[in-house]
């Protein structure tokens, strides 16, 4: 396995955020994990990535426990994490946001990997020397995406990248992923398209509060849609209140 | 003629000025923390190169060392002493509970190390103000009726180079976009792997090349130190930073200069017990007229370098 997690709990005061989960994701696969708002897929991928500090369980990337190494270990470990919400650097230029990828980097190989982030997306290059605020939302999700390329990761995460998109850009995201994939990258993905995610992956987790309520192969959960839809909690009434940003 | 001057006269003062407010800025920007100790850092560079100069290294170490070499090393010990604030203020902090900004104990705590470090020195070298064996303080040429003194020239073109370099390693540099992206957005900075502990030193240490610098050409320009030395020219600095703008650079520069001319120009026309009173309602009718300052984003400064 290229990224295996093992009993991953992550605790903000009294909110049990993740609450000893296993999660795998194999060498060019691509994972998705689906669950209602508040179900801690945000903080099992910050968990993954290093940015919280897992209350308790194991990380092993590539064969290496990362579990108290810091983000920039994970990054350097070819892990990288397309935030929620993009988080691009508003203040910098689209192409200081690119090099923000490739902080870690010190081979000489970084300005033909930017220059193939521009020929992917042309949107990019054009606003090459613009503030990145000036871009749309979907070109600032390209951006985010195209940032974590640069960092040359073997595991790119995303979390819920089609948030806010137009269906136009949805599709493209959705296609783009495909050809990252084939290229080799293995992938997990936070999702709320349920449909389009199960499409596209290979295998899928379903959370809920905290937990793993189902998995299995994208193909029996896509079978299985009325089940999946039930623990989304679509139209049912929110999960337990939690209250938000309790301590910390 | 006369403002012309005042003018020159302004622009050597204001070098020292701009160093400090630069180095305000710069923590305020990136880390949204007012480091106290940043008054004491450019005294301990001034009354340190004086007691290397005329002493020589404490515990008798060597004897009096020449003055160049004495005020490299006096940087030397304002770069140590900013790392040892890092070390047990806010690195403290960020370890035991998380973002050290939201609290106002590093303020406290860089204000304790102000006072520590300056009794420090009172106690090593006594309160008095000293000469500082340097060139000439006035050494002068006159270029078109203008009297421009030499030592404050040097001053005033390595202050606006260091803040010059500085903005190029901010730009320009891959630790600079890090500092910058620390700045804007500390934890997607993290996420790309940005490593927080190993880049705020970097700040610390900016900080003390900063205001040893400006505590050097202080002593050189004027030709004398004090253990109080600070007191003033931070106080003008933060006027300096606040007026140019929160988390310029270029703004705490221009501030920097302007504090300097309301300063010569105040002292001339209405004399020197004016001057405090000239430069902070300055400020506040800045702060009034333009909150965020003369070149500042908004009220708040950080993340914005
Ligand atoms: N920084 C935080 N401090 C306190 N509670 C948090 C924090 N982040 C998330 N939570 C809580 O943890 C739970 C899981 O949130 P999150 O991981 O964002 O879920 P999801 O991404 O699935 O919507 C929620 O109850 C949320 O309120
Ligand atoms: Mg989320």
């Amino acid at each position: 396995m290229l990224l295996e997690a093992k009993d991953l709990s992550v605790v903000y005061g009294r909110t049990r955020a993740v609450d000893g989960v296993d999660i795998s994701v194999g060498e060019g696969e691509i994972v998705t994990v689906l669950g209602a708002n508040g179900a801690g897929k945000t903080s099992l991928l910050r968990a993954l990535q290093g940015a919280v500090k897992p209350s308790r369980g194991r990380i092993v990337l590539a064969g290496r426990d990362v579990t108290n190494g810091s983000s920039a270990a994970r990054v350097a470990g070819g892990m990288v994490l397309v935030p929620e919400g993009r988080q691009i650097f508003v203040s910098m230029s689209v192409h200081e946001n690119l090099l923000m990828g490739a902080y870690l980097r010190r081979d000489g190989g970084i300005e033909t990997d930017i220059a193939a982030i521009y020929e992917r997306f042309p949107n990019l290059a054009r606003r090459r020397d613009m503030k990145a605020s000036v871009l749309s939302g979907g070109e600032q999700q390209m951006l985010a995406i195209g940032r974590a390329l640069v960092a040359r990761p073997r595991l790119i995460m995303l979390d819920e990248p089609s948030l806010g998109l137009s269906p136009l850009f949805v599709e493209q995201l959705f296609s783009l992923l495909k050809d990252l994939n084939r290229d080799g990258i293995a992938i997990l993905l936070v999702e709320q398209n349920t449909s389009m995610a199960l499409e596209l992956a290979t295998r899928g987790y379903v959370f809920e509060l905290g937990d793993v309520v189902l998995q299995g192969p994208a193909e029996e959960l896509l079978g299985n849609q009325a089940l999946v839809a039930a623990y989304l909690g679509g139209g049912e009434a929110a999960p337990t209140e939690i209250p938000p940003h309790a301590g910390s | 003629m006369l403002i012309a001057q005042q003018l020159v006269n302004s622009l050597m003062l204001g070098s020292v000025y701009v160093t400090v407010a630069v180095a305000f800025t710069l923590t305020i920007g990136i880390l949204n923390f007012l480091n106290f100790t940043i008054p004491t850092l450019f005294m301990l560079a001034g009354m340190m190169g004086w007691a290397f100069a005329e002493r020589g290294l404490p515990f008798g170490l060597s004897g009096p060392l020449p003055w160049p070499l004495a005020l490299a090393l006096a940087i030397v010990v304002a770069i140590v002493a900013s790392l040892v604030v890092e070390r047990f203020t806010f690195r403290y902090l960020k370890a035991r509970y998380g973002d050290a900004t939201e609290h106002a104990i590093p303020l406290v705590s860089s204000l304790g190390f102000l006072l520590i470090f300056e009794n420090l020195v009172r106690i090593a070298y006594g309160t008095d103000a000293q000469r500082f064996p340097g060139p000439e303080a006035d050494l002068s040429v006159e270029i078109g009726g203008l009297f421009v003194r030499l030592p404050q020239v040097v001053s005033l073109v390595v202050a606006l180079a260091i803040v010059l370099a500085l903005t190029i390693l901010l730009r320009r540099s891959n630790i600079g976009r890090g500092l910058r992206a620390i700045a804007e957005n500390p934890d997607a900075a993290t996420i790309l792997g940005v490593d927080v502990h190993r880049i705020v030193p970097v700040v610390f240490v900016l900080t003390g090349v900063l205001c040893g610098l400006a505590g050097a050409l202080f002593a050189i320009s004027y030709g004398e130190v004090s253990p109080t030395m600070g007191d003033d020219i931070g106080t003008k600095a933060i006027a300096g930073m606040v007026v140019g703008g929160l988390g310029s650079i270029w703004g705490a520069v221009l501030g920097g200069l302007i504090v300097a001319l309301t300063e010569t120009m105040t002292i001339n026309y209405f004399g020197a017990d004016t001057v405090q009173v000239a430069v902070w309602g300055l400020l506040l009718l800045v702060l009034l007229l333009r909150p965020q300052g003369l070149f500042g984003h908004n009220a708040i400064g950080k993340g914005k370098l």
